[in-house]
């Protein structure tokens, strides 16, 4: 094993720009850090700090147009000073590289084989048959169970976690000294989060492997990494050491990130209860999807005998999971998705069925409203924020003459804190944090009494997260408005709710007020889900391996439907 | 080109743009500025008559009395492309205009309602677009007699499955993008939520394939011309004098049939060029 001086990667005083004909902006200032071997180093920042693009320079990804400045070594050979040839092998053998989104790296039409192998004889040179045997080696060694299955299943046979363990593989076919990890775990829950990162750790103890680790999760990087460098603005701020970090850290920006991913005090609300607002009894949605083998159709069921209450102006989390269930019965219960089976009544009225027309939709609007996870994709991008919010304010003061419009478009920007110098940008102008506010000021432009809130912070940075989860907390507390929020981030639903709902697999696992159920857990799986959040001193560990199964037999589990898997 | 700038002024950077970066569709402007300008004043602007046999010498060279050249009859060739612009024109623009409302209708008819609405127009498009548009065409001559008027509305509605089917894809998808649920849940009406949203969501779409059947057109209507069942000679249509001149060609005089030629290919060329850029614009500035 090479001594802890021996630096794998090296990042000095590099900068990136654009080229001059367009505008050419300075996108980073300075990058600097070094990464040894054996070494595991985060590094952290929000959306837009250049952490993605310093990391890109290293592997030759930039689009073009882009200038590198500064000096970017790997194993101390400056890159900008290598011929082409030999730095693409540079490259090639002592990179791998794994990207947040597996599935769009992926050719769905080609096998998990074909990909494994044709990188390890195109690439490395080897014989088809060797490589088939070393791509099985490969699956094994991360952790994909029956590998000599999988090598002939397509991608979308493959749940996320297991895809970005294909993804890692391959890279690990040419011997790599450092992985370069950009957000791989963003994309998947915090179970699944677990497994990946538990994977990694053993491979960087049996391989002696280098690591730089880029996330915006803080504590994450804490839990993983030996160090962390933050990064603002094109700058990295600081260096610290990650089992040290709360203590050392200097610089505001980290020390506002810190706060930013502590978990917040909020007043529960204790007193009699009411008349619950929303009530959903024994809610049953199955879908139709293609067979696993053969022909014909199989069942899916997505949700399975959900009941809950919701208490006006309350908070209800629903956590789980992808494919537990929880969007779809948000998606139901907003008038979406047509339920099977199972009752909806919110304020005495039964809402089970959507609304049938254009007035009957209005009058539920005025009711329930609902935020969407993905603010880049829940704005029309050809309407301005102005148009936006007109639109549904006139919506539901049909005879309202101008000026009122105007005054209450106004009020909404101001109650959800958007500048109003931003009211004319289309959305494509706004940053996720901006527009998720848009989509919020525009929910509550009908004044609902239910807010359901699906995935709506997911999406967006911690901090910008921590932002619009306490203005959701003020406009709760301002307007008492029901929140029905859906998540699978313990944490933020710990913030914001005082009831939660754990649902696996479409059912029901546990329920109850919040501190019950998040801090003495009676079922085994709500305990999971909180052993997998990522804190100080937390080792991820591999669990069932089994567990992270394509989706639709983790849902079968429950159900009786057959299916051509072997477990 | 930063995003506020194309935010704002939107017009005003895309002609700047143009005139710095984009030389060639200066040029289709100027084409279709031209061909419309012949189209309106083309009768007026002619030196000669243009149905006036023995103007000049038989089959005669570009001369400075005649820029184009002479026909076979003596005929102006420029007078006749002057006074065959409206008539080669109006016959693709009436076929565009009636295809792209009618297909864009029934295009989004079946991708909002989808299920039987869908299964139906899906199949009424298949079913026209069985039959080739020159066919259609050729049947309504023999049924309507020899004309403008039948050829162009047989091409128009053979157009219409083309348009429909694009359509309908797009309005698939729009509708089943995140910002058309939020709008439903908003309580915005349907006929808000079609036209307000999804009609321009579809426009640069239906702007392409619009200008793409435009040139279609035209060389569908010249062939049927060209082959004696559209305008009938002597009247001055692009189709008809290209195929008025093929006798002349063989003899060694290209004029008569070239001239025209050149104006329907560059006119299609121009409008195309045209619209694939407009749509690439209108589509980059919805990033």
């Amino acid at each position: 094993m090479s001594g802890i001086s021996d630096v794998v990667l090296e990042l000095d005083g590099v900068s990136i720009a654009t080229s001059a004909d367009t505008s050419g902006r300075t996108l980073v200032h300075d990058c600097t850090l070094q990464v040894h071997a054996g070494e595991a180093v985060g590094l952290v920042g929000e959306s837009g700090s250049g952490k993605t693009l310093s990391t890109r320079a290293v592997a030759g990804l930039l689009p073009d147009g882009f200038a590198v400045g500064g000096t970017i070594r790997i194993d101390g050979e400056d890159l900008s000073l290598l011929p082409a040839a030999r730095l693409r092998d540079v490259r090639a053998r002592r990179l791998g590289m794994v990207f947040q989104t597996p599935r769009a790296h992926l050719n769905p039409f080609r096998t998990i084989g074909d990909f494994m192998t044709e990188a390890l004889v195109s690439v490395a040179g080897e014989r088809a048959d060797a490589a088939a045997s070393r791509a099985m080696d490969l699956l094994d060694e991360v952790g994909v169970p029956d590998p000599s299955r999988r090598m002939r299943q397509r991608p979308g046979d493959l749940s996320g976690g297991l895809l970005q363990r294909v993804m890692i593989a391959a890279t690990l076919a040419m011997d790599p000294r450092i992985l370069l990890a950009d957000e791989i775990t963003t994309a998947l829950d915090v179970t699944t989060q677990e497994e990946v990162m538990a994977v990694i750790a053993d491979l960087r103890r049996h391989r002696d492997l280098a690591m730089l680790f880029i996330t915006h999760d803080l504590p994450l990087a804490g839990a993983v990494c030996d160090r962390v460098v933050v990064m603002n603005q094109g700058r990295t701020v600081e260096t610290l050491p990650a089992a040290r970090m709360r203590e050392q850290a200097r610089d505001p920006y980290t020390v506002r990130l810190l706060s930013a991913s502590l978990p917040g005090d909020v007043e529960r609300r204790t007193g009699a209860p009411a008349e619950p607002i929303l009530r959903v009894d024994g809610l049953r949605k199955t879908f139709r999807v293609r067979a696993a083998k053969g022909f014909g159709h199989d069942e899916f069921v997505a949700v399975d005998g959900v009941g809950f209450d919701l208490a006006p102006g309350g908070s209800l989390g629903i956590v789980g999971e992808s494919g537990s269930g929880k969007s779809t019965t948000a998606r139901i219960i907003c008038g979406l998705e047509t339920a099977d089976a199972g009752s909806i009544t919110v304020k005495g009225e039964d809402w089970t069925r959507p609304a049938r027309g254009s007035r009957g939709r209005r009058r539920r609007a005025r009711i329930a409203q609902m935020v969407f996870q993905d603010p880049y994709q829940s704005l029309d991008p050809r309407q301005t924020v102005r148009e936006c919010l007109t639109e549904a304010v006139a919506l539901h003061r049909p005879k309202a003459p101008r000026p009122e419009v105007t005054a209450r478009v106004d009020e909404l920007l101001a109650n959800v804190a958007l500048d109003t110098t931003l009211a004319d940008r289309h959305p494509r102008a706004l940053s996720g944090g901006q527009r998720q506010r848009v989509t919020i000021a525009r929910s509550l432009a009908a004044d609902p009494e239910i807010l359901v809130l699906d995935e709506a912070v997911s999406a967006l940075d911690v901090t910008t997260q921590v932002e619009v989860l306490t203005l959701l907390d003020g406009i709760r507390r301002s307007t008492g408005v029901a929140l029905l929020m859906i998540s699978h981030d313990l944490d933020t639903v710990r913030r914001l709710c005082d009831e939660v709902v754990v649902m696996r697999s479409g059912v029901v696992v546990e329920q109850g007020p919040i501190a019950d159920v998040l801090d003495r857990p009676a079922a085994e799986y709500t305990r999971m889900l909180l052993d997998s959040i990522p804190r100080e001193g937390w080792v991820p560990r591999r669990r069932r391996p089994a567990r992270t199964g394509a989706l639709p037999s983790v849902a079968t589990t429950t159900t009786a439907i057959p299916r051509g898997g072997t477990r | 080109m930063s995003v506020a700038q194309l935010a704002g002024g939107r017009v005003a950077a895309v002609v700047r743009r143009a005139a710095t970066r984009d030389p060639l569709v200066i040029a289709a402007v100027v084409v279709v500025v031209g061909v419309a300008v012949m189209a309106v004043f083309g009768s007026a602007l002619a030196p000669y008559d243009p149905n006036a046999i023995y103007v000049g010498p038989v089959s005669a060279a570009p001369s400075l009395a005649h820029p184009f050249g002479t026909d076979d009859l003596g005929r102006d060739i420029l007078s006749r492309v002057l006074a065959g612009t409206a008539p080669s024109v109006l016959g693709p623009v009436i076929v565009v205009l009636v295809s792209s409302l009618a297909g864009a209708a029934l295009g989004i008819t079946a991708a909002w309602f989808g299920g039987a609405v869908d299964g139906i127009a899906s199949r009424l498009i298949e079913l026209i677009f069985a039959i080739p548009g020159l066919v259609l065409a050729v049947l309504a001559v023999a049924m309507f007699g020899k004309g403008l008027l039948a050829p162009t509305l047989a091409l128009a509605i053979a157009y219409i499955p083309i348009v429909a089917r694009l359509i309908r894809a797009g309005a698939r998808q729009e509708l089943g993008r995140p910002y058309m649920a939020a709008l439903r849940i908003q309580g915005v009406g349907s006929a808000a939520i079609c036209f307000r949203h999804l009609v321009p969501a579809l426009l640069p779409a239906l702007f392409a394939q619009t200008t793409i059947g435009f040139g279609y057109a035209m060389l569908d209507l010249a062939a049927i011309s060209f082959l004696g069942l559209g305008a009938q000679p002597p009247a001055s249509d692009w189709g008809v004098m290209i195929a008025g001149g093929q006798p002349a060609l063989i003899a060694g005089a290209p004029e008569q049939s070239m001239f025209p030629a050149l104006f329907v290919v560059l006119t299609v060329l121009a409008v195309n060029v045209l619209g694939a850029r407009v749509t690439t614009w209108a589509e980059g500035g919805e990033r």
